[in-house]
């Protein structure tokens, strides 16, 4: 479904991403994981266009994205929650909904799209009247993902959806990803948390220095010598 | 001197006509900068487009209101044209925080140089678009005036539902909070900018036009009023829209008071000492932007 290969990313003479290639299959849940500072959130950045400048080639459904910018990825059927929940912050809950079906395609949909990301998240539907900035760091991860879904992407991309979360937030966040995920929905996240991420997930990268270190599926990364010393401490 | 209480009265409304001028103003640039944080030094220039375009308009076809229409359409094309194709281009470098102050400065060099090539030095006034006068006892105004605070409030309560309720002006205050996510979500935010910069030269053009029979246009009619914006901008809290409006009006009514009780030349060195004081207690101003990007 999305396929990145050798992406690098330059901000201005700092190179941060050396060639780093990854596939996201129809339908699964990829992760990058790997220590502070390698490069996570760079990747899901210059996936979408976020980045001052890139080079590589990264396809959708076989559709070149190198020149599509951010704003356009949307009508495409990918969604991006980015880092820190990135909320209108003065803005009601319900507005933030709303603007997650911005796009025109999206737009006649709306009123269905509100009612089922309200199912999913029946919180939201009691909180809409509230500004989005008012929420705690769990509610607001729960509109920001509930933003992304309402263009009905085919491809939900989360940056850090974790972070600053409490445990049980972290749980509810993590099952809710599931749900999403079964409903048809192929989901790439980043996290520094390896367990978590792989437990999550059906195949992982870890980025060391902003390289691809070592790839494959979830079980196997979970099972290997590299990841077991440096990441799990065993 | 003789402070009856109609003359006070008459000049703290007179107060609310300029500060409901200088409201428009501020909401002009405080929209722009909320947005794009970019401080328009041509606004004022936007505005004196504005009182030009309706005196042309008005000497062809002796209509007011077509006049304000003209005038709001003519420069929120310029406007617009100055973000697309000048502004846009000091954005592409991130750390160009001059760039922009530069280049807004030199598109009002030019516009007041234009207009002074063009049109002369000659002030220039039109006809009260109403005539008569409102009394009531002693005290007496304009309708002209009453007509002004009329049609300002109403474009600002218009402008403001369309921020609140309109899925483009959602798009617009999605923009101003966080340009990432807007993006994400599908905001064509180099658009929003555009139309952003044109609403803003609109509105500067319709206070110019609603103003003009009561203030002659000339090539600098807007310096004073620039100023007086960022003054408003600043008070009212940076890119904070009811903050401008709020501070607009306070600003007008508090110059119009020293005037009857000092000198008009008190005027301008009084606003900005209510600027000073206001900073000092509240640096961040009166509402202290509740829709800014810092969260």
């Amino acid at each position: 479904m999305l396929t990145v290969q050798s992406l690098s990313v330059e901000y201005g003479l700092v190179q941060v991403l050396w060639d780093v290639s990854l596939d996201v299959p129809n339908g699964s849940i990829v992760c990058v994981i790997g220590p502070n500072g390698s490069g996570k959130s760079t990747v899901l950045k210059g996936i979408c266009g976020l980045v001052p400048s890139r080079r590589g080639r990264i396809t959708f459904d076989g559709q070149d994205l190198s020149n599509v910018p951010c704003e356009e990825l949307v009508a495409m059927g990918i969604s991006v929650v980015l880092e820190r929940r990135k909320l209108f912050v003065g803005m009601t809950v319900r507005e933030n909904l709303e603007m997650g079906a911005y796009h025109r395609s999206h737009r006649t949909h709306m009123r269905e799209r509100l009612a089922f990301v309200e199912s999913l998240f029946p919180l939201l539907a009691e909180r809409r009247a509230q500004l989005a900035g008012k929420l705690s760091g769990g509610e607001q991860q729960m509109v920001a993902i509930a933003r992304g879904l309402m263009s009905s992407p085919r491809l939900l991309m989360l940056d850090e959806p974790f972070l600053g979360l409490t445990p049980k937030m972290v749980n509810v966040v993590a099952s809710l990803m599931r749900v999403i995920n079964k409903s048809g929905v192929a989901i790439l996240f980043n996290e520094q948390n390896v367990e978590l991420a792989l437990e999550l997930s059906s195949s992982g990268y870890v980025l060391e220095g902003g390289r691809v270190a070592i790839a494959g599926s979830s079980a196997n990364l979970l099972r290997s010598d590299h990841v077991r010393s440096i990441y799990l401490g065993e | 001197m003789n402070l009856s209480a109609s003359l006070v009265l008459e000049q703290v409304v007179n107060g609310v006509v300029t500060g409901t001028i200088y409201a428009l103003v501020g909401a002009g640039l405080t929209l722009v900068y909320g947005t794009m944080r970019v401080l328009n030094f041509a606004h004022g220039e936007f505005f004196m487009l504005g009182g030009y375009v309706m005196l042309l308009t008005i000497a062809v076809i002796a209509n007011p209101t077509a006049g304000i229409l003209v005038a709001a359409v003519i420069v929120f094309c310029v406007a617009a044209a100055v973000q697309r194709f000048l502004l846009r281009q000091t954005h592409r470098n991130a750390d160009a925080t001059f760039a922009p102050i530069a280049l807004t400065l030199g598109v009002s060099v030019v516009l007041q140089s234009g207009a002074l090539l063009v049109f002369g030095e000659t002030y220039q006034s039109i006809n009260y678009f109403v005539e008569g006068t409102l009394r009531i006892g002693d005290f007496r105004i304009a309708w002209q005036r009453i007509l002004i605070v009329i049609v300002g409030l109403g474009l600002i309560a218009i402008l403001a539902g369309f921020l609140r309720f309109t899925m483009l002006g959602k798009a617009i205050r999605a923009t101003a909070q966080d340009p990432d996510a807007a993006r994400a979500v599908g905001v064509p935010i180099g658009l929003v900018h555009t139309l952003v910069f044109g609403i803003s030269g609109a509105l500067a053009a319709i206070s110019a036009a609603l103003v003009s029979p009561l203030f002659a246009v000339s090539p600098w009619m807007g310096t004073t009023l620039t100023i007086k914006g960022f003054i408003v901008t600043v008070l009212g809290g940076l890119g904070s829209f009811p903050g401008s409006i709020m501070a607009g009006i306070i600003i007008g009514v508090a110059e119009s008071i020293t005037v009857m009780l000092t000198a008009s030349e008190w005027r301008e060195p009084f606003s900005l000492l209510l600027l000073l004081f206001v900073l000092l207690l509240r640096p961040q101003g009166l509402m202290g932007a509740p829709w800014s990007r810092v969260t």
